[in-house]
């Protein structure tokens, strides 16, 4: 019995010793397979027949989280490899968003390190300085055709530039603006402006959310998405707050140094005023689910272009998109949005570059904004769109787009994954209730830490 | 002859466990000694930079730790500056940290008053001894309560009652749900405002309690995550107890019986020194369990709020993974690695001197 009992303890023993090591030894998530490619028979087959016929294939990976937006890629995708018989693509679609430590971002890190990345994929823009510095991107000036790029707005290739080179083609910019529901507003005797031009001032919008507070059975003034948790939405949606009090991440003149920038007094500022939002009872911290502004328990929403389609079909003629308001120096709203790139050890980068040529048809960049709400990142596109020109229900996104003194792009540095998690870190913590100013310098401390880690990042 | 067959033994030994030892070979000897080599590195996930060789940088990174006073702010008369709560004004530990180059890099941990001074502990990665604390916390609770849990529900579901083991299957359901499946519905539950778990609190208590803010809150997120662990992992640990209620052979019960024993008495004089190796077992598995934290963390507070239910694993994965910084990741690893082993070559002198007495 007793020799058993020892037996057993060895066993345990060692079990727990491994189980240890196994703990221990850095843990890489495994990068989800790419989808395997269908066998070309051509070993039966004659092979002179087969290789003028058989089609290359070609590999996708596409950020979950959207249904309507995989369903629409999708069905593109069926489309294009119905269109031609050169290419066949296969998609592969990730859970998780942009934000490090989703899903989606790990998993492409693990395959840039695996060497399995697919030929084509998404990212979020602020991303790809970071693809683009380690070197798994491939440019794209050599691949894009010339009337594609004059297509597409000045403003937007801008963005996608990196070292001088374009790694990113994108069909849309994003949106982000307030959704309003209308006869709340009205019953509440507000101002609702119908241009960027005659937006809410700082104090205007301040009055708004304490009028709205209450008034046609809503619980609270604005809905905030905070169910979507701290990730890229805190700082793809709440920067504008900092940027229209005159405040900013990072030092953007020299990208060496965010302290007394993210830390720094007017980001201080209008971070306190975004935390009282939640003191004041303006918003919750803490909604139940995606549904707040459509089930009206909100009058207002904090809101990215991609909710505008369930918006537009909940409130219908109520519904009214507001542009962003004066946060205390001027209006201010983010850009920037997922796009595509191709990878530097894609074997087929013509036919990844022929799919993004087919998706950017006018008609099929339509087909894409008309179910997520986006902006149309082309002319060609814009110009048929009933949505976006003047007048039309989502015209006040472009609007703001137009405008380089509202419109931001976010931090425009490969340091920007450890900028974004050290900002929405704090910022989740200071909502639960932490100390400002010490948040926002350990996010400072955080941030210059890596920068020196990586040298400032050199360019090569 | 006896030698001969001997290594007979001996050879179909090594065959019968090579596919096990290849296996461990690949996924974690070598990593293991690949994690070593590249913790005295600063090697990076993606990156153009050269790897550099470093030393003992990393452990440096993760280790420094000190404890410095803090002075208090004076005024004109030199006296000690108090706010209208009459309170000393002290200097921020981060001016005074950048004020003297000795202790560069280095950042708060937190700081405390204590025998009427101020103090701080200031170290150059906090968020691992945050995450070290947590850990052992999180491991010292959930031990005791899942080994104590585990064992009432297997002998509640051990009785001879009709449709009883429709308890069981219930009972073992949450442990082998995926757990993002299962920590996303606890999220729902634990809501603030609209989660089951408050308006429960609230009614069945007349409303005194009513409000906790469970994962919102720095105070009770580490707590939350604990007890949905519990409600997870105690299905598992009920069945392995349930095997070893199951071995004990019925006479033995009959004989406390005819002993006169009472049922507390049969529990504590019969059931658990008959399950001793099935505890030993479940306090093992368990505490593997505990330091291995991440999914429900991951998912529920990805380790906010303030750090407060930052995990070792997390932290590396963080590090590593995310901030991208492998040859780092891989030298918190290795200590976690040394901190684990001198954890369980002392449980393993516990249960070997609990041998001897017996």
């Amino acid at each position: 019995m007793n020799k058993r009992l020892a037996l057993v303890i060895r066993f345990c023993v060692l079990t727990l010793f491994v189980a240890s090591i196994a703990a221990c030894s850095p843990a890489v998530t495994q990068a989800p397979e790419v989808t395997e490619a269908p066998v070309v028979t051509e070993a039966i087959l004659p092979t002179d027949i087969v290789s003028a016929e058989a089609p290359i294939d070609v590999t996708l990976w596409f950020h979950g989280g959207s249904v309507g937006e995989s369903d629409t890629l999708r069905a593109q995708v069926e489309d294009f490899n119905a269109s031609q018989t050169k290419y066949r693509m296969t998609i592969n679609e990730i859970p998780g968003g942009a934000a490090a430590g989703s899903g989606y971002n790990d998993a492409v890190n693990a395959a840039a390190v695996a060497g399995t990345l697919p030929d084509l994929l998404d990212f979020d823009g602020p991303f790809l300085f970071n693809y683009a510095w380690g070197g798994y991107l491939t440019p794209l000036d050599d691949l894009i055709p010339a009337e594609l790029k004059a297509d597409i707005f000045p403003s937007v290739l801008d963005s996608l530039k990196y070292d001088g080179k374009i790694y990113g083609i994108g069909q849309y910019d994003s949106g982000l603006a307030l959704c309003g529901n209308k006869a709340i507003l009205e019953e509440a005797g507000v101002r609702i402006p119908t241009s960027v031009e005659d937006a809410w001032t700082f104090a205007e919008f301040n009055e708004v959310l304490e009028k709205v507070k209450g008034v046609g059975g809503t619980e609270y003034s604005i809905d905030l998405k905070m169910n979507y948790g701290a990730g890229e939405w805190y700082s793809y949606g709440f920067t504008p707050v900092i940027w229209g009090n005159g405040g900013d991440l990072i030092d953007r003149s020299t990208y060496q140094t965010a302290d007394g920038f993210i830390n720094g007094e007017k980001t201080v500022a209008a971070v306190t005023w975004f935390k009282s939002l939640f003191d004041n009872g303006y918003a919750t911290s803490t909604p139940p689910d995606d549904n707040e502004f459509v089930n009206g328990k909100a009058a207002l929403g904090w809101c990215g272009h991609w909710m505008t389609t369930t918006y537009y079909d909940a409130l219908k003629e109520n519904f009214v998109l507001i542009p962003m308001p004066n946060f205390g120096e001027r209006q201010a709203t983010g850009n920037g949005t997922w796009v595509w790139g191709i990878t530097k050890d894609s074997k087929n980068p013509e036919g990844a570059m022929a799919f993004i040529e087919f998706i950017m048809k006018p008609e099929e960049v339509l087909r894409t904004v008309t179910q997520n709400g986006a902006v149309p990142a082309t002319f060609s596109a814009t110009e048929q769109s009933d949505l976006f020109k003047k007048g039309g229900r989502l015209s006040i996104f472009g609007e703001q787009l137009a405008r380089v003194d509202i419109a931001t792009p976010r931090p425009i540095t490969p340091g920007y994954p450890v900028i974004t998690s050290a900002f929405y870190t704090a910022l989740d913590n200071i909502i639960k209730g932490a100390d400002i100013q010490t948040e926002l310098d350990a996010a400072a401390d955080k941030i210059d830490k890596d920068l020196q880690d990586n040298s400032f990042y050199p360019q090569k | 002859m006896k030698k001969q067959g001997y290594s007979q033994d001996n050879f179909f030994g090594w065959l019968m466990s090579s596919p096990a030892l290849l296996l461990l070979t690949i996924f974690v000897i070598i990593p293991l000694v690949m994690g070593l080599g590249w913790s005295f590195t600063n090697k990076r996930l993606i990156s153009p930079l050269p790897t550099e060789y470093i030393g003992l940088k990393n452990y440096d990174s993760i280790l420094a730790i000190k404890l410095i006073p803090i002075d208090p702010i004076l005024d004109e008369n030199g006296k000690p500056q108090i706010d209208e709560k009459g309170n000393i004004q002290y200097f921020r530990v981060r001016d005074v940290i950048r004020a003297n180059p000795k202790y560069q890099d280095f950042r708060l941990y937190t700081e405390f008053n204590a025998f009427g001074n101020h103090f701080g502990i200031i170290a150059k990665d906090p968020d691992f001894y945050r995450a070290l604390i947590n850990t052992t916390l999180y491991v010292l609770m959930i031990v005791p309560a899942i080994g104590i849990i585990s064992l009432l529900l297997a002998l509640l579901v051990n009785q001879r009652i009709w449709g009883v083991s429709i308890f069981r299957v219930l009972y073992f359901i949450p442990s082998i749900t995926s757990i993002s499946v299962t920590s996303v519905v606890w999220m729902f539950l634990y809501n603030p405002d609209q989660g089951l778990i408050n308006q429960l609190l609230q009614k069945i208590s007349f409303g005194a309690f009513g409000f906790s803010p469970w994962l919102q809150s720095a105070d009770t997120a580490l707590l939350a995550i604990i007890l949905y662990t519990i409600w997870q992992a105690s299905g598992l640990f009920m069945v392995i107890f349930l095997g070893g209620l199951q071995d004990i052979p019925e006479d033995t019960y009959e004989a406390a019986k005819i002993d006169g024993a009472n049922p507390f008495q049969t529990l504590l004089y019969v059931v658990i020194p008959q399950l001793r190796n099935t505890i030993i077992y479940v306090v093992i598995t368990s505490s593997i369990l505990g330091f291995r934290l991440f999914t429900q963390v991951d998912v529920m507070t990805k380790g906010g709020p303030e750090g407060s239910t930052l995990t070792l694993m997390m932290h590396t994965v963080n590090e590593g993974f995310r901030n991208q910084k492998i040859g780092y990741a891989s030298a918190i690893s290795i200590v976690f690695f040394i901190f684990i082993l001198i954890l369980t070559f002392t449980q393993r002198k516990i249960f070997k001197s609990e041998n001897v007495l017996e």
